[in-house]
């Protein structure tokens, strides 16, 4: 075989090579991004004994839990309430979608500064969290939650507007009134018996 | 032939339900505090609602007060059946305003899952839900758990107050007279309150880092939810929202202090008698069936593989266990994993849910001392069967006390046991007809009967209407373990029917 048919074969081979490295590297570190229902719904599916490091968004909600081990807890909602809270004029859409997550506190140190997760009044702020979900983790009595390794806020937490509701204030005021009224007349009747 | 309720009948009974309703009102009081102090303003104009239509009912119920007849036991068990039905009708005002509720009966459905200490809920968007709201349905449980009729025999009695006392399905009287038991009752409960919350609190702030004002919220709400027996939890995703075994061993400390008869509380309180509690027949029996469950639990863990180790097991069968057996409802884990306890873990859950926890206590279920009569009664049976015809059986038991199973005693510890079954039994065939699986069906419906809370997701904010009636009518004839809600049934009649 001479120099150039050699050279054409080592280049079909390596281009054959790369090809299949170009596909099979991508599918390694190609994001697997999951909601918090497939979570809940599939969890061992999901596990990071198959499945290192999956992709989750959602709202962080209710506390931030700043343990003495350096790690922060709190709660991953994945759900409607997320994008389209009920005190903004957001549809009820079932009950809450949430999960556990484990955050490292030096992964994020701005968290240091945020009072509380969503709640009240409050959207909590919308984050996109990478990390590896311990399903039933044995190092922690058997609890599922996301570990962390990655954090990315896309969207700043939200006051929302509570609106006094004067109608039924002022019934409430009626109501009572009547039953002070109702109630001054029987014991002047008691008393005339 | 029946009788006729009189205009006098009637104002006996208006006149007690009025003066219940007043009661109800102060309470109210709370919740508008604590939204006024957060200016949760939608919620303290709610509360207002609430408390001048207690109020108003009140007022016109007492309006024309009896003159002659004093209150006889049809009247109590009455007040008490009507109290139930109408303290979670008017008190889903609150949450029917909040939004978060789908319907009105969704509203009543979960003001009536609070008072009865069951826990079940139809909430939508709990993690938003505002702080007073969220007390509000834990201060439902607290004032069922302890019993409104107690809160109001504390505050006014008179010889009145031992049928009302017996209505709710209270059996002992701890201390001679009725309103120094429910003072006794309250003062437990406060004393408890004051340690529980500040327990868990300091759970709270110390172990799981939350800020002070959240430790004190979350530990009061937990409280009430854990001490009563209740099953709410401040977060959707209940227990398990604390990801901590510590703060689990606290709620689980509160739920075995909740389900404990407070005749047991009183003994224990009054040293002398310790060791004789241990040898009553109630609390042998609720030890027997306890570990019963808890090893069927394990088995049926360990047979499904569902956790790799032996903590994880042990941690999660153990708390399911205790949260079931005591009727609380709080759980670790989401309904869809609960769903996934099959075999004998479902059985093992289930009979623990039905056997409930102790009479006298603030748990639902069958209680344990109706349990070890009946195995009592069925033993005894069994003896007389084999032994020779003149011989004598002791039909004996200790419960504080050297006490005689009389048949009268078996058949209403019978009747009652069996109406409970076949209450959930109806329950789950509904559920069946509904098209849910016999195992989920029959799961939901002693969770709603016995009072308990857990759930594998059929209470759901989509379930079907007739479905949620009948769980709320489990949850009201649980409660008050039927009687009170019988003789409600035959005074309509009487009412109807009668001349």
């Amino acid at each position: 075989m001479d120099e150039g048919a050699l050279m054409k074969r080592l280049l079909v081979v390596a281009s054959c090579a790369a090809l299949l490295l170009g596909v099979a590297l991508p599918a390694g570190a190609q994001e697997i991004v999951v909601t918090v229902e497939d979570l809940l719904d599939s969890p061992e599916e999901y596990s990071v004994s198959r499945v290192p490091e999956i992709v989750v968004h959602g709202e962080l909600i209710g506390d931030f839990g700043q343990r003495p081990d350096g790690v922060v807890w709190a709660q991953l909602n994945g759900d409607a309430y997320a994008m389209a809270p009920l005190l903004a004029g957001g549809e009820l859409a079932g009950p809450n979608l949430g999960i556990g997550v484990r955050i490292p506190a030096d992964l994020w140190p701005e968290l240091a500064d945020l009072a509380e997760a969503g709640g009240y009044r409050l959207r909590g702020p919308l984050v996109r969290l990478t990390g590896a979900w311990r399903y039933h983790d044995p190092a922690r009595g058997g609890e599922s939650y996301l570990d962390v390794t990655g954090i990315e806020v896309y969207g700043e937490p939200a006051l929302l507007e509570d609106r006094a509701g004067w109608l039924p204030f002022a019934l409430g005021v009626f109501l009572l009134c009547a039953a002070a009224a109702l109630a001054l007349a029987t014991r002047r009747r008691e008393q005339e018996h | 032939m029946l009788i006729r309720p009189s205009g006098e009948d009637l104002r006996i009974i208006g006149f007690y339900l009025g003066r219940i309703f007043y009661v109800v009102a102060a309470f109210t009081g709370l919740p508008l505090l604590w939204a006024l102090g957060g200016r949760e303003w939608a919620p303290a104009s709610s509360f207002v609602l609430t408390i001048g239509a207690f109020a108003l009912i009140a007022a016109a119920a007492t309006a024309r007060p009896p003159r002659e007849k004093a209150l006889d036991w049809s009247h109590g068990m009455v007040v008490v059946a009507l109290t139930w039905l109408v303290v979670p009708a008017v008190g889903s005002l609150p949450l029917a305003l909040s939004g978060h509720l789908a319907n009105p009966l969704d509203a009543y459905f979960d003001a009536m899952s609070g008072l009865t200490t069951t826990g079940l809920s139809l909430v939508q968007d709990l993690d938003h839900l505002a702080p007073s709201l969220n007390f509000w349905r834990h201060l439902l449980h607290f004032l069922g758990g302890q019993g409104i009729i107690i809160a109001a025999l504390s505050l006014f009695a008179g010889g009145a107050g031992l049928t009302l006392y017996y209505g709710e399905a209270r059996e002992e009287r701890i201390l001679p007279s009725v309103t120094s038991t429910a003072r006794f009752i309250w003062g437990v409960s406060l004393v408890h309150l004051i340690f529980g919350v500040a327990a868990l609190g300091a759970i709270a702030h110390y172990v799981l880092g939350f800020s002070p004002i959240r430790s004190l919220f979350h530990g009061l709400m937990i409280f009430f939810a854990g001490f009563d027996t209740g099953g709410f939890a401040p977060q959707s995703t209940s227990v398990g929202y604390y990801h901590s075994a510590v703060f689990e061993a606290g709620a689980a400390v509160l739920m075995v202090a909740g389900a404990m008869s407070f005749g047991l509380h009183f003994a224990l309180w009054r040293g002398p008698r310790r060791a004789d509690t241990l040898r009553n027949l109630e609390t042998r029996t609720i030890i027997s069936t306890f570990s019963f469950c808890l090893i069927v639990v394990f088995i049926g863990l360990a047979t499904l593989g569902l956790y790799d180790g032996v903590l994880g097991l042990t941690r999660k069968g153990l708390f399911h266990v205790l949260s079931a057996h005591t009727g609380t409802g709080f759980s670790t884990v989401p309904s869809s994993e609960l769903a996934a306890w099959g075999g004998l873990s479902f059985v093992g859950i289930a009979l623990a849910m039905a056997l409930g926890g102790m009479a006298s206590s603030t748990a639902g279920g069958v209680k344990s001392l109706r349990v070890g009569l009946t195995l009592k009664f069925l033993k005894d049976q069994i003896k007389e069967v084999l032994l020779p015809e003149n011989a004598v059986v002791s039909q004996a038991y200790h419960q504080s006390g050297r006490k005689r199973l009389t048949p009268k005693v078996s058949q209403a510890v019978m009747l009652v046991s069996l109406l409970y079954v076949a209450m959930f039994l109806i329950g789950g065939a509904v559920g069946m007809a509904y098209g849910y699986p016999l195992q989920d069906a029959l799961f939901e419906s002693v969770s709603a009967g016995a009072n308990v809370g857990l759930s594998v997701g059929i209470t759901d904010p989509g379930m079907p209407a007739l479905l949620e009636v009948t769980y709320l009518l489990e949850m009201w004839l649980g409660r008050l373990e039927f009687v009170a809600v019988f003789s409600l049934v035959g005074f309509l009649l009487s009412w109807m029917r009668g001349r």
